[in-house]
């Protein structure tokens, strides 16, 4: 026999957690501007879609939310690779992971977003280029030499 | 002769120009290039023949078929029978004008091709019926039926055989004047274009065709006017023709509207040869006659150059010479004439309109004829001189107002001259074409003199038509201009406009006068005096080429023994009077008018001789004396100038008004509402940075506004 | 809203405070310099802990308590910190805990193969790529870009009133769930099969009994081989196998084609084709 009652306060924090993943993830899609943590931050989204999928299937003692989430899982996996090697693909073009250089779809008299903030902005490009270097971990790197325009074919996507 | 080679002729006559036409335009660019005469000259000839035949056979048929009448309403009660065969109806009206005892033949072919425009009239809407004010009696049809019909009576056929043999040896001469020239195709197929739509023109059986092809030559001189359109005054002058002409349309189709609304037909049959509701009309309401009689005579202002309309005509010289001959002399500017000349059972019933008809007929005749004294340009003084004559046909066609058993004559005798001045004037463009063409394009008259040895058949051809102009005895221009004369001495005779009429012939005597002295001024300023001649025609000045000689060869003859030939055997007369509206009348010879005649025109010639060969320093002199009149007919009497003030000026005036509502007014309410989505766009438009995280944020946003409006419904 | 507001304050507090700590932490739009961290994390930290206090607190056992605080705590503020650090390294390995957080919060939902599965998936394959990316791309570490970020305001407070109305949704009226008969579940982490065990603090307005009782349409009959069953208790690595490979056999082909197209569109993409890899 089935019976009706309302969500148990376990489920009810459980589903919350889960909206407050998928909340981040957003926020984080929104607010970042480097293309890999913006790939990062929809899958902490993904997260947040897959715990409530789990905890649906416990509400329902089914095996369904379960078998979703594998497929989440999977898209996702099939979805990092692909964006990674986007990202790559880009990273070649502009040699930086700004997402605002890629502004090509914006109206032709609005100022390119990336010259709007170039001011004050340091440049990414190290003079280091193409010598294998580990990230550096641990304190951030304070003062970088800033070069001007690497390529002058594409000024548009000087990094910043 | 059986109708069956009738109406071949009567298909001939237009088609074969208007395949030159087609074919020349079509093929001569690439294909014919400098033998594109060929067609133009084929199709002419052919027209011309036909024409000839026609001429000769359309009495005869009437006189064999007489009774054999088949109705034009008849045919179209059967359209089904119509379609693409042409019928062939030789119909003889059964109404005889008026004031005539005796049945008189009146032959008449039509051939009908079809249905033009065929607009029934709304059933059981006679509230809503535009001749509703007309007694029911009277609305013989209300709606609007244009056939497509070719219509022959005497005057077309006289209309026609002058036409096309004009045409023809203007062609002749063309190919010769304009040989070499890079638009030659072109020429030819605006040639072959006009005498279609001139052809057309006398053969159209309603107003509205009429109208049609009436627009047809107006557009055809507009090109040819404008032949060499890099030339800004050749297309300035074409501009300025055709504007002017538009002027005189608008009268003339509310003249037709008038027609419409008072016959409830546009066809001739169902207008003039109606004499019962003509005179219904005439009757009831004089007023309506007389008005459509003024609009359609102000379309035949604008056609054929009348005052004040007739600025055009003189700037129209623009054009390549043979065009002013065929054009501007001969054919088109005379379908005025032969409007108010095939309108004579409307203007009869209107003396005031007739009145207006020969007065203005008379101020154009004399204000052309003194400005053309003064004209140094020799293609000038002709145009001017056509003016003039025009004139004098108009003067004449409105001397029925004295007596309306005058009209007969009075239509006889602008008719008349219409014909012999086309022979004559066309002779005299094309010898002023050939001056021109052996001067090296130069027309200026004080450039050159003494011609008559350099250019010898071009002299002697002059001297033709100039004695045709100026009147001299026995040849073309003295029988028709005597026949002028005679009618306006005759109107001054009788009725209550005699002091009118008068005034009119003194005018006339005067303006002939003239005539024979400014015609031989240029004869003599070109041909006699020393030789002289400009840079531009090199050393030896040549002689016309044969294709331009013949030609003028031709015209030659004809104007010395056309008006002989037609003018006192009574045979134009005889020919003319058969159409609807005339009357064959008593023809006397005029001794007294004759006298006149060869008394002016022996007067204005001597003057001439006097003044430009006998004593070549006085004519400087008497312009210095008489400044004030030299300066105003040298500068044409500023008409150009009044008609700017008076016209010109007041519609640039209400353009430049309209111009200012447009741009601030009507443009200001466009571009407001214009500026609402520019604004809403720049507000949102920063979207659109290219940025595609604000893509996402959009999309985000749009999301948390959904989740919250499905939450809050539910 | 109003009655919500007053019996769950704390949901309330917790979301402003989080959302005050996140906006903190965040990479500013204007400068490139960067606030202390630790009252932002503080903040963002309490925030967290009071929403999930929101929840109310029913009777159950220490250890699950435990786990779950931890595990989402975890979760939540290792993302909230992964969005907004400021270099990609860090932003990754905030990111790896965040997924081991959100793997504890699966095995407290009776998925134990799922965390597995996600750590094995997430830590194992996808982490180690993308610092593999990370190294290759941006050596520097934080770049100019990272430093600045953008639509901060605009994104944390669309994103709140979401949560918010998310989280009232779910506070206020709860979702009336049409319970099967229960199976015998997994025992994972002691937590599972305790419904009886919790009630809400502030028990639902339920409809009075006079008021015509609408309940809710019974559910669609679920797909046969996924349905929980004492043999197969939901979590079971033998119920989710029939699940898998007997309702939704296809989708899993279709997953399958769907990562080997993937895979082949990485290769065809990522490579330099001046250098004739592709």
């Amino acid at each position: 026999m089935s019976e009706i009652t309302p969500l148990n306060y376990e489920e009810l924090r459980s589903l919350m957690v889960a909206a407050g993943l998928f909340v981040l993830g957003a926020i984080g899609f929104l607010t970042r501007r480097n293309l890999i943590l913006l790939v990062l931050s929809a899958e902490l989204m993904l997260h947040g879609v897959s715990l409530s999928l789990v905890t649906f299937g416990k509400i329902h003692q089914n095996q369904e939310g379960q078998a979703f989430t594998i497929f989440v899982l999977t898209v996702a996996a099939c979805e990092a690779g692909l964006a990674l090697s986007l990202v790559l693909a880009l990273y070649r073009q502009t040699h930086s992971l700004d997402i605002r250089l890629w502004s090509e779809l914006r109206e032709f008299d609005v100022p390119s977003p990336v010259s709007v903030d170039a001011a004050g902005a340091s440049s990414l490009t190290s003079g280091y280029e193409g010598i294998p270097m580990l990230t550096p971990a641990g304190v951030q790197p304070r003062e970088l030499p800033k070069t001007v325009n690497a390529d002058p074919k594409r000024p548009d996507r000087t990094p910043v | 002769m059986s109708q069956d080679l009738l109406a071949p002729l009567l298909w001939l006559i237009p088609a074969a120009p208007l395949l030159s036409a087609i074919t020349t335009a079509l093929l001569g660019p690439k294909l014919l290039k400098y033998r594109s005469h060929i067609p133009c000259w084929s199709a002419l000839a052919v027209s011309f023949a036909a024409s000839l035949a026609l001429l000769i056979m359309l009495p005869q048929q009437t006189a064999t078929t007489a009774g054999g009448f088949i109705p034009p309403a008849d045919l179209v009660a059967a359209p089904g029978a119509a379609g693409t065969d042409p019928a062939v109806a030789v119909a003889e009206p059964q109404t005889a004008a008026p004031d005539v005892s005796l049945p008189v033949n009146r032959p008449e072919v039509v051939v009908y091709i079809g249905e033009w425009l065929s607009l029934e009239p709304a059933p059981d809407k006679a509230d809503v019926d535009v001749t509703a004010d007309i007694p029911s009696k009277n609305r013989q049809r209300r709606g609007l039926r244009v056939p497509l019909e070719l219509r022959v009576d005497s005057i077309s056929s006289i209309m026609l055989a002058m036409v096309t043999g004009v045409s023809l040896l203007v062609a002749l001469f063309g190919s010769g004047y304009m040989h070499h020239d890079a638009g030659y195709p072109r020429f030819f197929a605006a040639v072959s274009m006009f005498v279609f739509s001139m052809c057309m023109l006398v053969m159209s059986s309603s107003f509205v065709m009429l109208f049609v092809f009436w627009e047809m030559v107006g557009l055809c001189s507009y090109l040819l006017i404008g032949f060499w359109f890099r030339k800004p005054s050749a297309a300035a002058a074409s501009k300025k023709a055709f504007v002017l002409n538009r002027i005189g349309d608008f009268g003339l189709i509310m003249g037709i509207f008038l027609i419409w609304t008072n016959f409830g037909t546009v066809e001739f049959a169902g207008v003039l040869s109606n004499t019962q509701r003509l005179q219904e009309l005439a009757a009831e309401n004089s007023g309506v006659i007389t008005l459509i009689c003024f609009c359609l005579f102000l379309g035949a202002m604008g056609k054929s150059a009348q005052f004040p309309l007739q600025v055009w005509l003189p700037d129209a010289m623009e054009g390549p010479t043979p065009v002013s001959a065929l054009i501007h002399a001969a054919t088109m500017v005379t379908a005025g004439v032969y409007l108010v000349a095939r309108c004579t059972p409307l203007f009869v019933l209107a003396p005031q309109a007739q009145l207006l008809v020969t007065g203005t007929g008379a101020v154009t005749a004399a204000l052309a004829a003194l400005i053309a004294l003064t004209q140094t340009d020799l293609k000038r003084v002709l145009a001017y001189s056509t003016v003039s004559q025009l004139g004098f046909m108009f003067m004449a066609l409105g001397c029925g107002a004295a007596d309306p058993n005058l009209a007969s004559m009075a239509v006889t005798a602008g008719m008349f001259h219409l014909f012999t001045h086309a022979f004559f004037k066309a002779l005299l463009f094309l010898a002023a074409g050939s001056v021109m063409h052996a001067m090296g394009d130069v027309i200026d008259m004080r450039r050159f003199s003494g011609l008559r040895r350099a250019l010898p058949i071009t002299h002697w051809t002059f001297l033709v038509g100039a004695a045709a102009l100026a009147g001299v005895p026995l040849l073309a221009g003295f029988w028709s201009k005597d026949e002028i004369l005679a009618v306006l001495m005759a109107a001054s005779r009788t009725g209550e406009h005699r002091l009118f009429f008068g005034a009119v012939l003194v005018v006339a005597s005067l303006t002939a006068l003239l005539t024979a002295f400014y015609t031989f001024r240029a004869y003599f300023m070109t041909f006699w005096g020393p030789e002289k001649f400009p840079e531009e025609a090199g050393h030896h000045p040549h002689e016309a080429t044969p294709i331009m000689a013949w030609p003028l060869r031709i015209l030659a003859v004809a104007a010395l023994f056309i008006g002989l030939a037609v003018g006192p055997t009574h045979l134009f007369g005889n020919t003319l009077t058969k159409t609807v509206g005339l009357t064959p009348f008593e023809a006397h010879f005029h001794l007294d008018v004759m006298a006149l005649s060869v008394v002016i025109a022996t007067a204005g010639i001597g003057l001439a001789w006097m003044l430009y060969v006998a004593m070549p320093r006085v004519p400087a002199t008497i312009a210095t004396v008489l400044k004030p009149f030299y300066v105003l007919s040298q500068g044409k009497f500023y008409l150009d100038e009044i008609l700017y003030v008076l016209v010109v000026l007041p519609l640039r005036g209400i353009a430049f008004l309209s111009t200012l509502f447009d741009r601030l007014v009507i443009d200001g309410i466009i571009d407001s509402i214009g500026t609402v989505p520019r604004v809403l766009g720049d507000r949102v438009r920063s979207l659109q940075g290219g940025v595609v995280t604000a893509y996402a944020g959009l999309m985000w946003v749009g999301l948390v506004v959904l989740v919250v409006v499905c939450l809050s419904i539910s | 809203m109003n009655e919500w507001m007053q019996q769950h304050p704390a949901s309330i507090g917790g979301l402003v405070l989080w959302a005050i700590g996140l906006l903190w932490l965040m990479p500013s739009g204007k400068s490139d310099k960067a606030r202390p961290g630790l009252p932002g994390i503080l903040l963002a930290a309490a925030g967290v802990v009071a929403f999930c206090l929101g929840a109310g607190r029913g009777v159950d056992t220490l250890q699950s308590e435990v786990m779950f605080w931890s595990f989402a705590l975890t979760a939540l503020v290792c993302g909230a910190l992964m969005i907004t650090s400021r270099n990609p390294v860090y932003g990754a390995l905030w990111f790896a805990l965040a997924t081991l957080g959100t793997c504890g919060l699966f095995m407290l939902q009776s998925a134990p193969f799922l965390a597995a599965a996600t750590v094995i998936v997430y830590a194992g394959a996808v982490i180690v790529t993308f610092l593999f990316v990370i190294m290759l791309a941006q050596q520097t570490g934080s770049a100019g870009y990272d430093r600045r970020g953008q639509f901060g305001i605009p994104a944390v407070l669309s994103s709140f009133v979401l949560l918010g109305v998310v989280v009232y949704e779910l506070q206020s009226a709860p979702l009336q769930i049409n319970r099967p008969e229960t199976p015998k579940v997994a025992e994972v982490g002691g937590a599972s099969g305790s419904r009886d065990g919790g009630t809400m603090t502030s028990p639902p307005a339920l409809p009075s009994p006079d008021a015509p009782i609408n309940p809710p349409p019974p559910p669609s009959v679920p797909a046969l081989l996924s349905r929980a069953t004492p043999e197969t208790p939901v979590g079971s690595m033998k119920g989710l196998g029939r699940s898998l490979f007997g309702d939704y056999l296809f989708a899993v082909e279709l997953a399958g084609t769907i990562l080997l197209v993937a895979s082949i569109g990485a290769i065809a993409i990522a490579p330099r084709r001046e250098e004739g890899a592709l």
